[in-house]
């Protein structure tokens, strides 16, 4: 058989719960179901692999977010994340999380993932910025993925690996009714009806285009190419937020994040080219961002990460984390082009656009026990929008999402949906196959992400967005009348450039919604300069209604924890500039 | 169409792949035992540990870490004594992860190991473990020849906690070895009794920077580290900076008021880390003697210079509001 | 409309001569989170079929004997 070959078939299976991506929250949901009632079953569905995939494939060097005490509150993280936000907060999902973080760290810790700890087996937290003490470094954290998977082998959790989910089932009575995916290298349609869906299928990290040209050099892990935003969109659930973009700072050309967070610690910072110090802005947010953005443009630019002030001996210690751990190929990088840490500062940039709550607040609307707006849809980890989730945020609110829709799933039936559905999702996504002639999806994926770049990254104009979705608008007429596979894997790329669209045209609808500026470079919209909290201290949402594209306002539930009026507009006061 | 889930393979199945003459074959086998989730494959994996192919028997090592419990930790051992080092190196790895403290019956009778690896990796097993039991081995391989096995030795004593250990810890402060002297100052750190408090203080003095880093930062945190409060103010004068940052550190986090001057004048240091870690102490301390220093950096070309200092002279303004 | 195929250094590296893909190995193949590499009909060893790579190295790393090398995607270097 050659390599790839499409092969005709189908088959259904039924489970309790069904989750969908198994990279960090996926995991951590179906062995949650799992262990709440053992007798269920539970069934984890991955596009790649469950041992090394999603956006830690290769590990983490350490958490951002962990909320230990004597370290830190739930109060003091929730107003931190809610100030970092704008305030379009829901915060009881926040403050869940910030409660239950702590208990999941010691879990992960039972399962063999090594934290820093000091020589009195204490975690060692680590300050960074000026407000709060949030960073456990991980000084093992390639194994993350490892002693999950361990987890989920022992209990016997029912894998499906190279499964490509591609729409949700819903029933007649709106409520869930299930998945249907595609074998990545045979084709083959697999359905899975289930009580209870768990979406955590990742960022959306393959929207724009990375300055290097090279299509899977992106921030996030290149397989995460918006697949659960989309679904999510199709079976009618909101959307929250989408204009709130991820824009990372990295190491320019190399996709290795710029490790505020790893060498911060040690003394490192964000210079620009006199070597100083300009960021202003204690947590990661937009406003951090803008600053980033503004000092590139400006004549102080380009912008460096500096360590040359450091320690030899400091510096081989840093080396050590960030080169072997996240991102193992950065050592290799620096080599490459000569570069030593220890003689000079290196160049940084920032990353292209993606939808990603776990950096910033782009995500399928949930609320604090991470359902969606449809009955018996949940949503966890990046794609969900629980605003900086991170990892720790992923493994904690799938956690909450695990145990949610099994209970869920054990007092439901099955709802039922029309088989029709069924041959007629089949024939959409094997359209491309049926074809003799046509465009192959790399094609139609650079186009459309080359068109993200040049008409939706911020600064956001609106004559530019216009004209963006018309020429978008294209593509979609040949992505979805002349795109052609060959094979099953170039059918795989031609779903996700199809996910890749979707997500650019709610990008585009979302961010001309919201007339106003807010989270700094995320949403800063030139013909709408100012933030305006009369109008739009709301949340956005964005759904399919009547088969159209609709966004809509949503108010921001009460806080929990109150703001005081002289911290709402702390990240502007902070922008205390030298006078001189 | 083939089943779309992983499977959960038969040991049996796999144990006849076992016995393959090709020892890739063998290798392939071991992968599946590892990812079998099932505890019954550690006895399969304890058979294949004397494999005559070192290959084989890394694998071994590393598919034994998928494993917790007193039987894979008996396994590890066999594999952490190997003649080849690639394989001994997995085994450690290995051992590291595990969490059960029944390993560490296992474990202990390799801290008297002819190499020093062996006793090195048993003890770092150990540490996890936190056995009372495991505290007179450790305390005895503090006079271990090799340096990282007196290192990890530390370690064992110090995540145990136990105040009986702090004569034998205080007596490594001394050590010849720097990064020994670094771990032994660190480990210090949870005791409530004096002469713990007084070992990190001479430490303040160390030839090594990084060992008087460590000492200043742990001072901060040690329940006497008030009564080193006129050691810190002296290693504010010292000539790493990266030892002054952390002495400002402490002071300021213990709001030692006559250290305000001291910090002071390290405000106009080049280093922008050092000025702002005194622009905060300064702010914790609140004491109104710290205003004159911060003035000047309210307008610092540094922005986390000028926030600390914004910060801190509000803590001055607050508290001086506060006593009316 | 007719297509061509397109010339592309890929960044991953297999040496054939420590490879057991032969013997029933798949580590590489299913690790890999974008799905590029394939065991060949002729060699039987593994090899990068599609340049789709993030260069993320479990492939490298849980390589049980060490045969899989990931270089720097030339675009980046």
């Amino acid at each position: 058989m050659a390599m790839d070959e499409i092969v005709d078939g189908l088959s259904e299976v039924s489970c309790d719960v069904l989750v969908i991506g198994g990279g960090t929250a996926g995991p951590m949901a179906a062995l949650k179901a799992k262990l709440k009632n053992p007798k269920a079953n539970v069934v984890l569905l991955e596009k790649a692999n469950v041992k090394r995939s999603g956006a830690i494939s290769m590990g983490m060097d350490g958490l951002n977010n962990a909320v230990i005490p004597g370290y830190a509150t739930p109060e003091q993280y929730t107003k931190e994340i809610t100030i970092a936000n704008d305030g379009i907060v829901d915060q009881k999902a926040v403050y869940k999380y910030a409660e239950r973080c702590y208990g999941i760290i010691e879990e992960l810790d039972s399962f063999g993932i090594r934290f820093l700890k000091n020589e009195n087996g204490d975690y060692a937290v680590k300050k960074v910025h000026h407000i709060g003490t949030y960073v456990l470094p991980m000084p093992n954290g390639e194994t993350v993925k490892k002693a999950i998977y361990r987890q989920l082998r022992r209990a016997r959790i029912l894998i499906s690996n190279r499964y490509m989910a591609t729409r949700l089932l819903t029933g007649s009575d709106g409520r869930i009714a299930g998945a249907i995916s595609v074998n990545t290298r045979t084709a083959e349609i697999l359905v899975i009806k289930a009580k209870a869906v768990i979406l955590c299928m990742g960022a959306a990290g393959r929207l724009g285009l990375p300055t290097s040209g090279y299509m899977f050099g992106t921030y996030e892990n290149a397989a995460n190419s918006g697949d659960g935003y989309a679904m999510a969109y199709h079976a009618g659930a909101a959307l929250a937020n989408l204009e709130c973009f991820q824009i990372n700072p990295l190491i320019k050309d190399y996709n290795g994040p710029a490790c505020a967070y790893v060498a911060g610690p040690f003394g490192a910072f964000t210079a620009n080219n006199e070597g100083a110090r300009f960021i202003e802005c204690d947590y990661w947010s937009g406003q951090m961002m803008l600053e980033f953005y503004n000092e590139l443009q400006s004549g102080k630019g380009p912008v460096f990460l500096k360590l040359d002030h450091l320690h030899e001996d400091t510096i081989s210690e840093i080396e050590t984390t960030l080169h072997k751990v996240e991102r193992p190929t950065r050592g290799l990088f620096h080599e490459g082009r000569n570069t030593d840490y220890r003689q000079e500062p290196i160049e940084m940039h920032i990353s292209e656009i993606g939808f990603c709550s776990g950096h910033s607040a782009s995500g399928v609307f949930v609320d604090d026990f991470a359902r969606t707006t449809v009955p018996g849809l949940y949503a966890a980890g990046d794609m969900a929008s629980v605003p900086h989730n991170y990892m720790l945020g992923a493994f904690t609110n799938g956690s909450v999402a695990g145990e949610d829709a099994m209970e869920y799933a054990d007092n439901t039936d099955f709802a039922k949906f029309d088989a029709a559905d069924i041959e007629k999702e089949r024939e959409r996504v094997l359209a491309p196959t049926r074809r003799e002639d046509g465009i192959p999806p790399n094609q139609i994926e650079y186009k459309a992400r080359r068109l993200v770049n040049d008409y939706l990254q911020p600064p956001k104009v609106t004559r530019k967005f216009e004209l963006g979705q018309r020429r978008l608008g294209e593509v979609r007429e040949d992505m979805e009348t002349r795109m052609i596979a060959r094979n099953a894997h170039e059918l795989l790329r031609a779903l996700e450039t199809q996910s890749i669209v979707d997500c650019a045209d709610m990008a585009a609808h979302a961010s001309l919604y919201r007339t106003e500026s807010r989270w700094g470079l995320y949403h800063l919209r030139t013909d709408y300069p100012e933030k305006d909290n009369e109008n739009w201290f709301c949340h956005s949402l964005l759904s399919k209604k009547d088969g159209r594209m609709t966004s809509e306002k949503r108010a921001v539930e009460p806080y929990i924890v109150p703001i005081g009026e002289d911290e709402k507009d702390l990240y502007d006061k902070q922008r205390v500039r030298a006078s001189a | 169409m083939a089943d779309p889930f992983e499977s959960y393979d038969d040991l049996e199945d796999i144990d006849d792949r076992l016995h393959a003459a090709d020892p890739g074959e063998r290798r392939v086998a071991i992968i599946a035992l590892g990812h079998s989730g099932d505890p019954a494959a550690v006895a399969h994996l304890d058979r294949m540990t004397s494999d005559p192919d070192p290959g084989v028997r890394q694998q071994v090592a590393l598919a034994l870490g998928e494993f917790d419990g007193p039987e894979a930790a008996a396994a590890l051992v066999k594999v952490l004594i190997d003649p080849e080092q690639a394989v001994a190196n997995a085994a450690a790895d290995s051992m590291a992860e595990l969490k059960d403290p029944g390993c560490a019956d296992a474990i202990l009778p390799l801290v008297g190991h002819a190499h020093a690896f062996v006793r090195m990796a048993s003890l770092r097993a150990l540490k996890e473990l936190r056995r009372k039991d495991t505290l007179k081995p450790a305390l005895d391989a503090l006079r271990d020849a090799d340096a990282a096995v007196r290192v990890q030795a530390i370690g064992v004593i110090g995540f145990l906690k136990m105040e009986e250990s702090i004569p034998a810890l205080t007596a490594v402060t001394s050590d010849a070895d720097a990064h020994v002297r670094r771990a032994a100052v660190s480990a210090l750190a949870f005791s409530h009794m004096k002469p713990a408090a007084e070992s990190i203080t001479r430490a303040l003095a160390d030839t090594d920077w990084m060992v008087r880093e460590v000492a200043a930062e742990t001072l901060g945190t040690n329940a006497n580290g008030m009564h080193a409060a006129d050691a810190l103010i002296n290693a504010l004068a010292d000539e790493f900076w990266q030892v002054r940052l952390k002495a400002a550190r402490s002071l300021g986090k213990m709001k030692v008021a006559r250290a305000v001057a001291a910090i002071g004048s390290c405000i106009s240091h080049p280093q922008a880390n050092l000025r702002k870690e005194a622009a905060a102490a300064l702010g914790e301390i609140a004491d109104p003697g710290g205003r004159k220093f911060l003035e000047p950096v309210l307008d610092d070309p540094d922005p986390e210079v000028r926030k600390n200092a914004r910060w801190a002279m509000q803590q001055i303004v607050s508290r001086k509001g506060a006593l009316g | 409309m007719p297509l061509a195929s397109y010339q592309t250094s890929v960044p991953v590296v297999v040496d054939d001569a420590k490879c057991i893909a032969d013997k029933g190995c798949t580590v590489c193949v299913d690790v890999c989170p974008l799905d590029v590499l394939r065991i060949s009909d002729m060699t039987g060893k593994a090899f990068m079929a599609y340049d789709e790579c993030w260069y993320c190295m479990p492939c490298e790393a849980d390589c049980p004997t060490g045969a899989v090398t990931v270089n720097i995607p030339y675009l980046l270097r």
